[in-house]
Order: C-alpha cells, then sequence, then structure tokens
C-alpha cells in the first residue's frame, strides 16, 4: 500500500517530549547552538507524559543553598528505600545538579510555595517541596520548544535503528503520524529515549473505565523499555515493579498528607498498624527494617499483611489534621493540581477530608525507572565518580552507542521524579552533544531493507483488519485478528495471575512465572495479528508491543532473582528471605532480537557512599 | 472520571483534540462535535477541560467507583495566571478554590541560545547549563576521587 | 450574469407558481424537520429539563429588563457577529457562510415572489443573490477544506464525507450549482446543459431542505437558543463553572 515517507535529519533525536526530553532539548541547545536538535512526542508536548494534569509537589530537591540536605545524604535515602540497590553514581549526579533544575523553573514561572518565616522553599518533607504546579508541563514544555530545531507532535516512535556496520551503535527511529499515517523515519547521530515507563501490564484494580484511572499514566506505553529492549539495549532491575500505597480508586497522592499535614494511618478500628508489624518486618529483612525513613516496600508490605488479616479497610485520618483553612486548602490543592480524578471520588462520596477519613489501598503494579523504583536501562555513569565498571565513556549512554536515556528509561536512579527526570535529561543532553563532538565523520548509515521491512511491519495491523474483517457479519470476535485492548487485557490478566499481581497479592513463584511466561510467549506471537481499525488503534497495538517486550523482561527478571528483595512490591514464595550474600546485586538482562534470546546476569552493586 | 462533551456548547473547534495526551478526544461524525472515544483510557487529566474555549467539557466520575451527582469544574485563566475550580458534591455542598498556576508571562522563557555560549572546555566538565551560578552554592559537588 | 435574475428567465420554461409552491414547501420542510428531529431526540423535553434546574439553582432572580437585555446581547453578539468563536478563521468563515446564505434566501424569496415574471428585476436584488451565494461560496469551502476539525486537527481527507457535512455540503452544491447554473441560462437559456445544471441546483437545494432531520441545518436555531440559556446562567449565578479570579499572579 503506497504511503507517505518523511524522511529527518538531525544530530540529536529525542525520543519523548516528557520531563526528560524537555531537559534533553533544553541543554543539548545551551552546549550545541548550532546542532539540529528535534523532539518526537506521540502526544502534544504541552500536556504530554506523566505530568500532564501538573503536580503539587516537587519531591527531588536537595536546598545546599539553605543548607538543608547534601547529595550524599539523598543517595542514602534513596539506596535505603530501595533496599540497597541503586547505582549510587547516577543517584549523587541528580542529586547534585537538581537545585540548578529547580532555580530555573522557579526563574522561569513555575509559583513554588514559600515558608511563611523563613521564606525558603516550604518543605513537604526532607527532600519535597511544595508547589502550585498546575501548569508545570507546559511551563517546561514551553523551554523545550524554545531549545529545539523542531517538535514533532502526534508521531509515535516503534523502533530504534540501528547502524548498518555496526550493530552496537544506534541510526535513528522510526515511527508513524498518527493523525495523517505518514511513515517517519528519523536519521540521527545521538538519540535520546525519554519515553515512558510501564502502566497498564498489570491487571487494575478497576473495572471498564476506571482502567483509566491508573496511578501512572496510561499513556506511559513502556515505550522506554519497548525501544531499548528490541535493540539490544542492557538493561536492569526489570524486576523491581513498584506498588503504590495511594488513596483508593482515585489514586490521589499521599506525601503531603502524611509529611506536611501529618495524617497518620490506621487499619479499620483505629490501630496504627505499622508499628505493630515492626518486628515481624525485622523478621523478614533483618537491618533493611531499621532503615529511616521505613522504606516504600516495607510500608506497603505492612499494610498489605493487615488486609490479609482482614482488619482493613485502611484509612487516613484526614479529619485530624484539617483545623485551619490554609491546611484544607492544601490538602485540596494537592488533588487538584495533579490528581484531580481523586477529588471528583470525593466529591461523588461525599466524602469532605475535614469530616472524615479515607481509605487507603496499595495499586497494582507498575514498571518505571523515576520514582521509589528504578527499573530501566543499564548506563554509563558520571566520569567524576562512576566505578570503572560503571562507566564505558558518556555519562547516561546505554550499551548501545550513541543511544541515550533520561527519566524512566534509565535504571538504578531512583527517587528522581520530575525534577530529576529533567535533570537527568540535561545530563544526557550535554553528554549526547560531547558525544557529537567527538565523533569524527559522517553519521551512522541506515539499511534501506530494514526501513522497508519495519514500514511493512508497522502497518500490518491495518491490513489485518481491513482484510480479515471480511470474514464475520459485525461485532469485535474475529477468529483471526486481535484487538489491541483484547491483547492488553490478555496481558494484564496473565500478569496479574503469575507474576504477582494484585489479585495473589503480589505473590509469585517460579512455577507460576514459568506457567506465566508459557502464556506470554503465546501473546506475543499473537501480535503478529493486532488488527488495527484506524490510526488511533495502531497506536494502541503498537504501545501494547512495547508493553508485552516489557512484561517478558519483568517475568524473567523476577525469576532470575532468587529472593525476596523488596516485600510490599512483590513475594517470591520459593524464596521468601532478603538474602544479601547471593542478591546484593543488579539483575541485568539483554534481548537478542534476531535470535529472540535473552541473556540474564548479575552486575555488582558498588556503595560510593558510606 | 470520564470526559464528555456538552452538546449545545461544543463548537466543533478541535482544541480537545489537539491536546488530549490520550488521543481519545476525536470528532463525532453525525454532528462534528467532540467526543470521548476510549473512557477506559481518560487519566481525567483535565488538559481538554482547560483547554476547551467554550468550556464545553466536563468530568463524570468513572461509573466503577464514583456515585452520580457531581461536579468538579475548572476555570483555567492562562493570561491571570490562576486556576479556579468549583466543585459540588452529590450532597449539595459546595467548595471553591483558586490557586496560582504561573508567576511569569507566557513565552517569557529565555532560549538557551540567548544566553552567552559556554567556553569549549566547559563541554568536558560536569557542570551543566547555568552552573555552578543557578545551584546558588559555591560549586558544583563532587565526590572524593576514585581510584 | 450579476444584473439578471435567473427566476425570470426559469419562468420561460415553469410558471412562477411552481418555483413560489416549491420556496413554501421548502420552509415547510425546515420547519417540519425541526419540529420531527426535536421530538424524535426528545430533545425540547431535555431543554426544558434543563431550563428548570437552571432555575433551581439560580443564586439570583432576573428581572425582564435584565431577560430582556441578555437577549438582545446575545442576538447581538452571539448571533450577529458570530461571537463565541475563539479563533478568527472560524469566526469569519462562518460569519462569511451565515451571511451569504441569509442573503441568498432571502434574495432568492424576493425574487421569485416579487419578480419571477419581471425581466427588469432591480439590479440591487440580483447582484446581492450573486454575492450571497459567492460569501457562501467562499466562507463554505474555506471552512469545509481547512477549518473543520475533522480536517484540520484529524487530517481526514476533506472529501471523505460523513454525516455531519450533509449541511455544509447542500450548501455548497446549492450555491456553486445556483452560480453554475445562472451562468449557464446567459450562454443558452434553452440548451440541454442548462436543464441539467437547473436539475442540480433543484436537487441539491432541495436536499439541502429536507435533510434537516439529518444534517446540522438545524443547530442554526439551537446554537442562539443555547447561547441565551448560557447568559440566563451566567447571570443568575446558575452556572457550575468557578467564578473568574479577580488577581493575577503574573508578574510583567
Amino acid at each position: 500500500m503506497a504511503r507517505r515517507t518523511e524522511v529527518v535529519d538531525c544530530d540529536v533525536l529525542i525520543i519523548g517530549g516528557g520531563f526528560g526530553g524537555c531537559g534533553a532539548a533544553y541543554e543539548s541547545r545551551f552546549w550545541g547552538r548550532d546542532l539540529r536538535i528535534v523532539v518526537v512526542e506521540k502526544a502534544n508536548i504541552e500536556r504530554s507524559g506523566a505530568v500532564a494534569h501538573g503536580l503539587s509537589a516537587i519531591n527531588c530537591y536537595m536546598g545546599m543553598r539553605w543548607n538543608e540536605n547534601q547529595p550524599e545524604d539523598h543517595v542514602r535515602y534513596a539506596r535505603g528505600d530501595l533496599m540497597g540497590l541503586v547505582r549510587e553514581d547516577l543517584v549523587y549526579d541528580i542529586a547534585r545538579h537538581v537545585d540548578s533544575t529547580v532555580h530555573k523553573f522557579e526563574e522561569w514561572g513555575l509559583p513554588i510555595m514559600k515558608h511563611p518565616d523563613t521564606g525558603h522553599y516550604l518543605r513537604e518533607g526532607r527532600w519535597q517541596i511544595m508547589i502550585h504546579g498546575e501548569s508545570y508541563k507546559p511551563i517546561v514544555a514551553e523551554a523545550a520548544a524554545k531549545a529545539a530545531s523542531k517538535v514533532y507532535n502526534r508521531i509515535m516512535v516503534t523502533h530504534l535503528l540501528l547502524d548498518r556496520h555496526h550493530p552496537d551503535r544506534v541510526a535513528g527511529a522510526v515511527g508513524f503520524h498518527v493523525r495523517d499515517g505518514t511513515f517517519y523515519v528519523f536519521r540521527a547521530k545521538a538519540v535520546i529515549v525519554a519515553a515512558g515507563g510501564a502502566s497498564h501490564i498489570y491487571r487494575p484494580r478497576a473495572i471498564g473505565e476506571g482502567t483509566g484511572r491508573t496511578w501512572y499514566a496510561p499513556w506511559s506505553s513502556a515505550s522506554a523499555y519497548g525501544l531499548l529492549i528490541e535493540a539490544g539495549a542492557k538493561m536492569i532491575q526489570m524486576e523491581n515493579r513498584i506498588v503504590l500505597a495511594r488513596f483508593k480508586d482515585g489514586y490521589g497522592p499521599v506525601g503531603a498528607w502524611f509529611l506536611l499535614l501529618k495524617a497518620y494511618a490506621t487499619n479499620a478500628y483505629g490501630e496504627r498498624y505499622e508499628e505493630a508489624r515492626f518486628d515481624e518486618i525485622k523478621a523478614l529483612v533483618g537491618k533493611y527494617a531499621d532503615i529511616k525513613p521505613m522504606p516504600t516496600c516495607l510500608r506497603n508490605h505492612a499494610m498489605i499483611e493487615e488486609m490479609k488479616a482482614g482488619r482493613g479497610p485502611i484509612f487516613m485520618h484526614t479529619q485530624e489534621c484539617l483545623d485551619t483553612p490554609e491546611k484544607e486548602e492544601i490538602g485540596w490543592e494537592d488533588f487538584l493540581d495533579m490528581t484531580v480524578g481523586q477529588a471528583v471520588v470525593w466529591a461523588s462520596q461525599n466524602i469532605d477530608p475535614k469530616e472524615r477519613a479515607s481509605e487507603l489501598i496499595t495499586s497494582e503494579p507498575y514498571v518505571m525507572g523515576s520514582h521509589a523504583t528504578c527499573s530501566g536501562a543499564w548506563a554509563s555513569g558520571p566520569e567524576d565518580c562512576a566505578p570503572r565498571d560503571w562507566q564505558w565513556g558518556y555519562n547516561r549512554m546505554t550499551t548501545i552507542e550513541g543511544l541515550f536515556g533520561a527519566g524512566d528509561t534509565i535504571g538504578g536512579s531512583a527517587h528522581k521524579f520530575s525534577s530529576g527526570s529533567f535533570t537527568e535529561g540535561r545530563i544526557a543532553g550535554k553528554s549526547a552533544v560531547r558525544y557529537l563532538r567527538d565523533l569524527n565523520g559522517a553519521g551512522p548509515a541506515v539499511d534501506e531493507a530494514r526501513l522497508r521491512q519495519l514500514a511493512e511491519a508497522i502497518f500490518k495491523p491495518l491490513e489485518e483488519y481491513r482484510v480479515g474483517r471480511n470474514e464475520f457479519v459485525a461485532g469485535t470476535v474475529s477468529p483471526n485478528y486481535l484487538l489491541p485492548l483484547h491483547g492488553l487485557q490478555r496481558l494484564e490478566k496473565l500478569m496479574d495471575e503469575y507474576v504477582g499481581g494484585y489479585s495473589t497479592f503480589y505473590l509469585t513463584n517460579e512455577p507460576l512465572l514459568d506457567r506465566g511466561l508459557e502464556l506470554l510467549r503465546m501473546l506475543r506471537e499473537d501480535l503478529d495479528h493486532l488488527g488495527a481499525e484506524d490510526l488511533h488503534q495502531l497506536q494502541r497495538a503498537w504501545e501494547l508491543r512495547h508493553r508485552v517486550l516489557t512484561a517478558e523482561a519483568v517475568v524473567r527478571h523476577t525469576r532470575f532473582r532468587e529472593e525476596t528483595r523488596w516485600p510490599g512490591y512483590y513475594y517470591r514464595a520459593d524464596h521468601p528471605r532478603l538474602d544479601d550474600d547471593a542478591w546484593h546485586v543488579f539483575v541485568a538482562s539483554r534481548y537478542d532480537a534476531a535470535a529472540d534470546a535473552w541473556q540474564l546476569e548479575k552486575l555488582p552493586v558498588h556503595h560510593l557512599i558510606s | 472520571m470520564p470526559t464528555y462533551v456538552d452538546m449545545t456548547r461544543c463548537d466543533g473547534c478541535g482544541e480537545c483534540v489537539n491536546i488530549c495526551p490520550s488521543d481519545i478526544m476525536h470528532i463525532d461524525p453525525v454532528y462534528r462535535r467532540a467526543y470521548n472515544i476510549e473512557p477506559n483510557f481518560c487519566w481525567e487529566c483535565y488538559s481538554c477541560v482547560k483547554a476547551c474555549p467554550q468550556h464545553a467539557i466536563d468530568v463524570r466520575g468513572y461509573a466503577d467507583f464514583a456515585p452520580l451527582g457531581h461536579k468538579v469544574r475548572v476555570l483555567r485563566e492562562k493570561e491571570k495566571g490562576v486556576i479556579s475550580w468549583k466543585i459540588r458534591y452529590r450532597d449539595g455542598r459546595v467548595k471553591e478554590f483558586a490557586f496560582p498556576i504561573r508567576t511569569t508571562p507566557w513565552g517569557s522563557i529565555a532560549a538557551p541560545s540567548s544566553y552567552d555560549a559556554p567556553p569549549a572546555d566547559e563541554l568536558q566538565s560536569q557542570l551543566l547549563a547555568h552552573e555552578p551560578d543557578a545551584l546558588k552554592v559555591a560549586a558544583l559537588p563532587a565526590l572524593p576521587a576514585r581510584s | 450574469m450579476f444584473v439578471s435574475n435567473p427566476f425570470s428567465l426559469l419562468a420561460e420554461a415553469f410558471s412562477p407558481m411552481f418555483m413560489q409552491a416549491y420556496v413554501v414547501l421548502m420552509v415547510a420542510a425546515v420547519v417540519a424537520g425541526v419540529l420531527f428531529d426535536m421530538r424524535h431526540k426528545r430533545s425540547a423535553e431535555f431543554f426544558a429539563r434543563r431550563r428548570e434546574s437552571a432555575r433551581a439553582a439560580a443564586q439570583r432572580e432576573l428581572g425582564a429588563a435584565a431577560i430582556a437585555t441578555i437577549a438582545v446581547e446575545t442576538l447581538v453578539v452571539d448571533v450577529m457577529a458570530a461571537g463565541e468563536f475563539d479563533k478568527w478563521q472560524r469566526r469569519l468563515s462562518h460569519l462569511l457562510t451565515a451571511y451569504g446564505f441569509i442573503i441568498y434566501l432571502v434574495t432568492t424569496v424576493v425574487m421569485v415572489f416579487g419578480y419571477a415574471s419581471d425581466p427588469e428585476t432591480p439590479w440591487a436584488w440580483t447582484a446581492l443573490w450573486h454575492l450571497g451565494a459567492l460569501m457562501v461560496l467562499a466562507g463554505g469551502s474555506w471552512f469545509f477544506f481547512a477549518l473543520r476539525a475533522d480536517v484540520a486537527q484529524e487530517a481526514r481527507a476533506p472529501l471523505r464525507l460523513r454525516q455531519a457535512d450533509i449541511f455544509i455540503v447542500g450548501l455548497l452544491a446549492s450555491s456553486a450549482f445556483a452560480l453554475v447554473w445562472h451562468a449557464a441560462q446567459m450562454l443558452d437559456n434553452g440548451a440541454g446543459v442548462t436543464m441539467l445544471l437547473f436539475g442540480l441546483y433543484l436537487f441539491s437545494t432541495t436536499l439541502l431542505f429536507v435533510t434537516v432531520p439529518w444534517s446540522k441545518f438545524a443547530h442554526m436555531f439551537y446554537k442562539p437558543a443555547a447561547a441565551f440559556q448560557k447568559r440566563l446562567e451566567a447571570a443568575s449565578g446558575a452556572s457550575d463553572l468557578p467564578r473568574p479570579a479577580e488577581i493575577s499572579h503574573i508578574r510583567r
């Protein structure tokens, strides 16, 4: 079928226009005034990505100017929260730069709340500051738009391109325009992937319409991982899926409530269960139970155990902390700036937080890299502090030459959130410019035959639908093709049942994982028979493909790590203990697409900071 | 809590189609007005609600857990840098809030290329743009050298 | 061409009585179409309900003078100046198409009822008829090819027609065929081609008026009513939108 093709040549290609991508655009322009810098975004950069609504807090800010924190402290905090396993060099690197990012945000017009006495940024907690962040994304997108040579909106990137002569070097990317179906080929000397992590790979708690209200954006379709895994980049910690304890159904944020407004949670009988379960947690994870603040996964564990013991619902006693109008405003703004859906839950269920408590619950699992979790690509660290085996020349470059990552894409750098993801984008942006300057000679070469192959593969679901539709009268049931939603539901169900979803209380074991892998492999085969009715469905089809590939990495990593490292995120019933002797390591994988083969290994965890 | 579009207010301008991060606001073939084609992929991010010049879009909480009769309406006044909310509960009580959204004029961010170009050798350093000044400390922190 | 009356030329083949009966029939078709649409969809019932709940939610009573003022505002700002449109291109194309259509219709009625047998129709009417049709073509094709949301935002091919396009296509076809038919009349009033073009003009014009229950035609009546209702709600405090903010946070 004849299709319009558009070829775009650039120096730096930034895939994903979220916080990571916007940071990369800004910084690469600062260092590369003459470069052609292109941002490609699946939606509209003004409101794309996980910060579409806005945010009510910046969760990564040191406050070095006021001696509030030092970067080393942040490393200790992130390391503790991840039960010892983070890339301390990457975390340190973000922590030492993030303050300049936040100060620029304020200069650009982001309203940051100030402490009435000191005039310092109003702290929510030790690492978090409160913002009036409804327009956080449009402000940051403005900075990126002023930096990039061009921002392409509504183009979904489906594959990375590798150099035809050097399969370990990136050459660009391909995708399609979601509105008019043009096939796009981006040829680039350096590529920065700052796409989304994975929502919707596990069955959500909701049903029907409610499946839209995932904690992490539904349009975070695992493209960061789907693109990199398929290209053969080394990935780490894909087993480190995150579960969040949030307000039930709306998944509204709890940080400001706990830290700033000093609310507390109890079981249905008013008992503070977290303290009561301390000894049991200590028996499970030893010294890690003494980490302060208590790691996120362990706090989840306490809540999960409490619910299993039949003492739910779990409540947050908001009614005990809203004693002033200012506090009530903060409580509501916390939702309205970033999760309006929770305000809708309150309004619909007649819950006034001043008068009654609200339910909390642990969510379905997600896989991403910028929160209290750090799945993602294995990346080279900063030259001045990364151990030798953690760097190979360019900061934030993956194991594929010329391919950089930022934000959810990069593994091991936990607790960066929005400001840290933008900062990591900046780091990758500068690094990419350095790489370009060092490159002598022409850019990489793209294989024309591969392009033709990809063009056919990308649009195949449209053909499958058109032709296959002739078999039956009407409706959605086809014996020949799968609708993207069908594939998504099958994925979510199998991950939930076999790989530790909410319905199993996050429990799995080797026989379950093996069975899950078997079903997942059949789903992967069925993906060749996806049927897309239109370009919107084609976008859903490719989002599914990225999710399924990511899910396979999750299953394999979960199986490889014979340990329960993060109880409260997931449990290996057949290896219920934390085992520092054998498993104080990163689990890494590499996928060979040509052979359809996976290789898993352990990589050392170094502690740079005491 | 997915979005829905008011038949009498929508004039089919397509701003919502343009902004939706989920690609789910599209134009209906009978009325040429907007509608939500996939409520199960609606995050209720309110991007379309805020972008609609006619205030034609509103949200009805997700049917699987939000009882009827509520309203959470918003007015984003970009040029004033304010967002206002009016929340009506199912039981009729109303709460109103207004918050700042920006302190500088739209379009006023200085492009990175408007700053003096950094010296060539700084490309090799660990400093990012505007540092160390923008850190508001004397120097970029570093770990002691490792062997 | 611009100073001649197509209907007086047509009167050489058809009696003006038939033309006048046709106009009356088309008016009846529009009225019937709108009433049928409202009844079938029970939209009148729905909007009556909505008016009731707006009245119940009103925070202040609006006196007759206030309501009259609002009605005038609606008429002048929303209807006559198409003030609700946010983007100037949509507003301008709407004004061209809407006023063009009104001028085209009114001049048609005047020429059919007043001057159908008169070869000396005042040139103001005939010129306005042409102007009206040209305005519809200008504004309408600008809208059809460039501004329609499904074309502009969804990259839909303009000629892939769907139900929502019946009205605009009918408008464009009727006015285009009207002009082409009249041009053909000027060249050779009795020719087969001229009759064919008249047939196309008649067909597309008829379709425009009889498809009211399925097209967006009736929205030209609904929209002003909705605009009036919206102004009333804002004035009476019944609107559920937040009040505009009093202060600005932007430091200029």
